[in-house]
């Protein structure tokens, strides 16, 4: 520990400034946007934003696949964490690499393969039509469905990330000293492992919740203009109609659904314990 | 009985995460001329084509430099960084640490078009400089963090040694500091650089004549054509990915870092 402070900051302001000054800035003045009229301050833009049923449609359906794909996510990502853990260390860490690898892979080209499998010619409708289930194929691409598997895709490894090492630091026998003592595999899970893992659950579920809510190739590539969420909304006001106004207040809007559901999830896991 | 019942919970949740990407690579080695799995035969026709597409080769250079520069510029002031904040005691390190962090929790569209709305067209700056600023911003975080993590871990005392032995303040940087956080310091450079080179919403914005990433041209080439060159573009760009993430594995553990 050094303590020479004039030094010490010399070292880290230019980072600091330039997060600052090219990055928190202009995403402020960005966000002050919609608060500006020609003649002082205004709620307007939000009242206004607000007021559109479609903006609205879009807001609830991103609120809605954010809490989907991670509650999705949390219920696989136990099982497969579970699993993963009682592995022996060799192949614990092959699958744990396999679990990874996706993260690595552009998301352009992992929601691309969608397409391949759920387009009109795609695996599934060739199968369904193929069984005979259905004369024609059935629209599967540009629903929230399609959304809803590709954000998924896309983000459970996070989730499951997570869980691994929070199980991980579950000590050996607790669990079963638990079945011992009488407890069923659904008790063993709420009393024990969910109490041990939260914290691995508030870390995965804010990555995937947020993750889901600021996609934009997901839900451009698997909804179009069908399937709005509030990040291709963005795109579409800023592109189709300079509408600054709506971006900043979409902006703004996915920055404090990421906050709070930061703080909320972390407020539910010190409430437990 | 449960270890059958592992293997199948695992099997479907890796056929999951991997078995898209697997479809991608067969789609894109199609001799068909439109994507479908199983497709229409094998050729590599496609592979082969993504080469001979113009936008695509001057996509992949843009991204390729600004993943390479982005993240040498990110290390450049994010490294310094990291020293002051595990070495020094810093008046307001807290605030520090929050505004070096922020680019990570901000989404990256909006980014981008905060950057394209007050420095490209206020100020006069060039799409590809902002772009420049927008991919460093983007990587600091991580490389704040992962050089951070490696200093954690490596003693001050060594450094006062050094002090003591005679060494001044930057010489025991460059000879004792940088070479023991070295595999921290390249972790983070391959972090940053798979991020910035997959990064889409930052670059969603910041495009213009001639200026485009890849994985833009790649969604913008999507929309007009339904061939499988750009299956077999995304799977020869995942191959590069992972070719740089399993040599870094192989090289220095890289999963020690991340």
């Amino acid at each position: 520990m050094f303590l020479n402070n004039r030094e010490g900051l010399a070292l880290a302001l230019p980072a600091a400034i330039f997060s600052l000054l090219l990055f928190l800035v202009p995403v402020a003045i960005l966000l002050s946007e919609a608060f500006r009229s020609d003649t002082g301050w205004t709620l307007s833009g939000y009242t206004e934003f607000f007021s559109k049923p479609l903006n609205q449609v879009v807001f609830f359906r991103t609120l809605k696949l954010g809490v989907l794909v991670a509650g999705t996510a949390a219920v696989i990502g136990y099982a497969a964490a579970f699993c993963i853990v009682n592995l022996g260390p060799t192949a614990r860490g092959r699958i744990f690499g396999l679990v990874v690898l996706p993260l690595m892979i552009s998301p352009v080209a992992r929601t691309y393969a969608w397409i391949v499998i759920l387009g009109r010619t795609g695996i599934v409708n060739d199968t369904i039509v193929g069984l005979g289930l259905s004369d024609t194929p059935i629209r599967l691409l540009f629903t929230e469905t399609a959304v809803f598997i590709g954000l998924l895709q896309l983000f459970l490894p996070l989730m499951i990330i997570s869980l691994v090492s929070a199980m991980e630091n579950i000590p050996r026998d607790v669990i079963p000293a638990a079945r011992v003592l009488g407890a069923n595999w659904i008790q063993v899970f709420i009393r024990v492992i969910l109490p041990l893992t939260k914290e691995g659950l508030v870390i995965g579920g804010t990555l995937v919740f947020t993750g889901a809510l600021t996609a934009y190739i997901t839900p451009a590539i698997l909804g179009g203009s069908k399937v709005l969420m509030l990040e291709t909304l963005l795109y579409q006001r800023v592109n189709v109609s300079n509408d600054f106004v709506s971006a900043s207040v979409i902006a703004m809007i996915l920055i404090v659904m990421s906050f709070s559901a930061n703080l909320l999830l972390k407020r539910i896991a010190t409430a437990r314990s | 009985m449960a270890r059958t019942t592992n293997w199948v919970v695992l099997g479907l949740t890796l056929t999951f995460l991997i078995g898209p990407f697997i479809i991608i690579i067969f789609a894109g080695a199609s001799a068909g001329e439109s994507l479908a799995f199983p497709p229409a035969g094998l050729s590599l026709k496609w592979y082969a084509k993504v080469f001979t597409v113009e936008s695509f080769r001057q996509s992949f250079m843009l991204s390729m430099f600004l993943a390479v520069f982005g993240t040498l510029a990110a290390l450049l002031i994010g490294v310094p960084a990291a020293y002051a904040l595990n070495r020094y005691k810093l008046p307001g390190d807290e605030t520090i640490r929050t505004i070096v962090a922020a680019p990570i929790i901000v989404p990256g569209i909006i980014v981008g078009l905060a950057l394209l709305r007050y420095l490209v067209v206020p100020l006069d700056f060039t799409v590809t400089m902002a772009l420049f600023f927008a991919h460093t911003a983007l990587v600091l975080p991580y490389a704040v963090r992962v050089v951070s993590s490696s200093l954690h871990n490596l003693r001050a005392d060594m450094e006062e040694a050094a002090v003591l032995l005679g060494c001044s303040r930057l010489q025991a940087f460059t000879k004792v500091v940088l070479p023991n956080i070295r595999g921290g310091v390249l972790a983070a450079f391959i972090l940053g650089f798979v991020t910035s080179f997959n990064q889409v919403p930052v670059s969603l914005f910041l495009s213009g004549p001639g200026v485009r990433t890849l994985p833009i041209d790649m969604l913008a080439y999507m929309e007009i054509t339904y061939d499988p060159s750009v299956a077999a573009l995304s799977a020869l760009l995942a191959f590069m990915s992972l070719a740089i993430v399993f040599a870094a594995e192989r090289l220095l553990g890289f999963s020690r870092y991340v």
